[in-house]
């Protein structure tokens, strides 16, 4: 069984490094920013099944109207990515959501707060992350550089996606 | 539709042909692979297999068929063998044709300028978030800088409790303090029978009597502009003519000494008024601050020695001052000669009883 799984977040929130770390374990430091659409497989093994990942990782977006809705025609999942040094990339996140909602109906997503490393510039409160925890959302606080909670996170997504 | 030349045609299909490299696939209703062709070795398509399903062997075709809106653009899809292609699915003849058109040198060019135009971006808001940062920091600061000032001036405050204005200005300036003053008016006031009442009347009307005294007698140095010098015990030291000289000093002590015997009688303890053994001396004296950590301004010399001695041998409620004090006080004071007394260490003194 293999599902398809979307990437959606701002630019340069770690959305291809979060892939690089879950897929091939590997961190770096240097920013190169998406053009068009890069895919990933990774096969996740679960209490009673192995699932195919088919990440795809979509440009990041400054300007939330350049982004193509149809690249996430077939998703049964969705990880939104904001930064967690940057405020305004969780709003991004947000509303991409709606969009790929209006377009397609409500899908499993997880939300991931990336760049956990960064803690002394971390420009989002805990209370507002809970606030998130109390809709019931699945919050991940990762870090691609680390790894910290990311395979948590996709793992979380695909036994979503598989219920 | 407008028709080209069949030559004009025929070159911008090869030109499109080879600058993009098209590669097709035919997927027919059961979604396999019914036909491939064009360059799809430039694709790595190579080994796909005709009649097996599409999704199975092209992993970014997994959820996209059967699709109700076609025909459908994907721009800039990095494949798996690293190429880039446009694909774009279409109907035609009962089936779903996939178009690969290759645009890897687009997408690099584009990765180029847009690589820039967010590392301006992510720069600018850093700069944004520090320059923040900064601001409140910088308030930060300002406000541990106002505590700072207010810390100060309640330093100064208690500065100023302990020593007089004039003196706590030279110490702050770090000048040494040691003046001989030639005419001061020293008075030392006790209270009578002090120690017999402290077992008396317990530890807590106790202070509140010393309280009582020493605040009393705070507030009228003030009044009268003399200068509390020290508390002994249950003894207070008061100056006239310090640190600042006036020549009136015998007579401001003077006043200073029967407002401080009335003063303390309007308040009871015990059931007992305050009683006070009061002496006065004039003469010159030596004043310095000492210590280094605890400050403490005194005075020193014989006229000191001879005031405390004065206000010992003092009666209960009588001011007692010396013929020093009396020569230079002015004629509104009523006194009267006391007989001439032996002081230890001292000799016989004349003294007089100031009586109001």
């Amino acid at each position: 069984m293999q599902k398809k799984i979307c990437m959606l977040g701002g630019f340069s929130v770690g959305k291809t490094s979060l892939v690089r770390r879950f897929v091939q374990s590997i961190f770096s430091d240097t920013y190169l920013t998406t053009v068009g659409v890069k895919i990933d497989k990774k096969s996740v093994a679960l209490p009673n099944r192995t699932v195919d990942l088919i990440l795809w990782d979509l440009a990041g977006e400054d300007d939330i109207g350049s982004f193509r809705v149809s690249n996430v025609r077939g998703a049964t999942g969705l990880v939104l990515v904001a930064d967690g040094t940057r405020a305004a990339t969780l709003a991004v996140a947000l509303t991409l959501r709606e969009r790929v909602e209006a377009e397609f109906g409500a899908m499993p997503f997880v939300l991931l707060f990336n760049k956990s490393d960064l803690r002394d510039r971390w420009a989002i409160s805990d209370r507002e992350i809970d606030e998130f925890r109390q809709l019931g959302w699945q919050i991940y606080l990762t870090s691609a550089l680390s790894g910290e909670h990311v395979d948590d996170a996709f793992h979380q997504l695909a036994s979503m996606v598989t219920a | 539709m407008r028709r080209l030349p069949r030559e004009v045609g025929s070159w911008i299909y090869d030109f499109f042909y080879n600058e993009h490299s098209v590669a097709y696939l035919k997927i027919d209703a059961r979604l396999c692979i019914a036909a491939k062709g064009g360059n799809v070795e430039h694709y790595g398509l190579s080994s796909l297999c005709i009649g097996k399903p599409v999704a199975d062997q092209l992993e970014f075709m997994e959820g996209l068929l059967p699709c109700p809106e076609l025909p459908c653009h994907m721009a800039m899809v990095e494949l798996p063998n690293g190429r880039v292609a446009d694909l774009h699915l279409f109907t035609g003849n009962a089936c779903v044709w996939l178009l690969f058109l290759d645009t890897t040198a687009e997408r690099d060019n584009k990765q180029r300028l847009q690589q820039k135009a967010y590392e301006m971006t992510l720069l600018e808001e850093r700069e944004r978030q520090l320059n923040e940062k900064l601001q409140s920091t910088n308030e930060a600061l300002r406000k541990s800088q106002e505590g700072l000032s207010r810390e100060y001036q309640r330093a100064e405050s208690l500065l100023l409790n302990i020593l007089p204005a004039s003196i706590a200005e030279r110490l702050k300036a770090n000048k040494k303090i040691a003046d001989n003053h030639a005419e001061v008016s020293v008075l030392f006031a006790d209270i009578v029978g002090f120690t017999e009442r402290t077992r008396s009347v317990g530890a807590v009307t106790t202070l509140a009597m010393l309280n009582y005294f020493f605040k009393t007698a705070d507030r009228l140095s003030e009044r009268y502009g003399c200068e509390k010098i020290k508390t002994i015990g249950d003894c207070v030291m008061v100056v006239a003519g310090l640190p600042l000289a006036r020549s009136d000093h015998a007579n401001a002590l003077a006043r200073y000494a029967l407002e401080l015997r009335k003063a303390v009688k309007r308040e009871r303890f015990a059931g007992e008024p305050l009683r006070l053994r009061i002496g006065i001396h004039s003469g010159p004296i030596v004043a310095g601050v000492i210590g280094k950590r605890r400050f403490a301004y005194d005075l020193w010399g014989e006229t000191v020695n001879l005031a405390s001695r004065i206000q010992t041998s003092a009666e209960p409620d009588e001011i007692r001052i010396s013929d020093a004090t009396h020569q230079l006080l002015g004629p509104k004071f009523v006194c009267d000669p006391l007989e001439e007394t032996e002081l230890r260490g001292t000799g016989r003194v004349r003294m007089w009883r100031l009586s109001a």
